[in-house]
């Protein structure tokens, strides 16, 4: 893995947490649906990047879906 | 050490190797199963949830969680490194990732004292009941993962080390897993209800 890719996706993953955060001390009925939405596209970036899912057989990347 | 290139479009070997590819997706399946319970009896009971969950200090889980990111950052810099051939490198991302891994749990430990000084036991009520099994079964795979990567640590530092390639990655592929469980928790757990 290029070590840009990994800091770049770290960066994002952080931002996405404190962003979660912050959302869930707002007051709307979407707060539910945007934090389980940030936590997929975390799951994803760690799936997809750390773990390198993205080079495997397309039945591995499926299975993650 | 043994580098070679390994075929990863091969359904036979994600990165890891299948088997422990088979416990990360039985692991996920659990977790995902007993969220989904506690997502149910939320719904049953949401006032004594949303009240419990006003318990918990949402800080320390995101702190929590930033400390696993960037020990899975490191994990996945240590890996790319000892491909690329440099052990020694490896080695010190690798102990960063430990580093972090403990300060996880650390700061568990701290919430987890917090919480019986104020006399939340798993029998508090079902929230927490939840809240104990699924953490701490957590931090089990947290420890688990913490001993395996020593032991590569301490394999890839011998001057004729015959740990493979294959081994660091399969080892990599847990401690990422132990992230993932944590990013479908603590977003249920602390944030949701």
């Amino acid at each position: 893995m290029m070590k840009n890719a990994a800091t770049i996706t770290w960066f994002i993953l952080i931002l996405l947490t404190i962003t979660s955060a912050l959302v869930s001390k707002l007051e709307s009925k979407y707060v539910v649906l945007i934090i389980l939405t940030l936590s997929v596209l975390k799951f994803f970036g760690i799936a997809f990047q750390f773990m390198e899912i993205k080079k495997a057989h397309v039945f591995w990347k499926t299975l993650r879906l | 050490m043994n580098t070679t290139a390994i075929d990863y479009k091969n359904i036979w070997y994600p990165p890891g190797g299948i088997l422990v590819w088979i416990i990360i997706v039985l692991e996920l399946f659990t977790f995902g199963a007993a969220l989904i319970a506690m997502a149910y009896y939320g719904n049953q009971e949401s006032e004594l949830f949303h009240n419990s969950s006003l318990k918990l200090n949402t800080t320390y889980g995101m702190i929590n969680t930033l400390f696993l990111l960037t020990s899975g950052y490191f994990m996945a810099v240590s890996v790319s490194e000892i491909k690329k051939g440099n052990k020694l490198k490896s080695q010190k991302l690798l102990l960063l990732t430990m580093l972090f891994g403990m300060l996880f749990l650390g700061l568990k430990s701290f919430e987890y004292v917090e919480k019986l000084n104020e006399g939340i036991t798993v029998g508090y009520n079902t929230f927490f009941a939840f809240y104990w099994m699924l953490t701490l079964f957590h931090v089990i795979h947290v420890l688990v993962g913490l001993v395996i990567l020593a032991s590569v640590y301490f394999g890839i530092r011998k001057e004729n080390s015959n740990t493979k390639i294959e081994d660091i990655e399969a080892s990599a592929a847990f401690w990422h897993m132990c992230d993932l469980i944590w990013m479908m928790l603590f977003p249920v757990i602390y944030l949701l209800f």
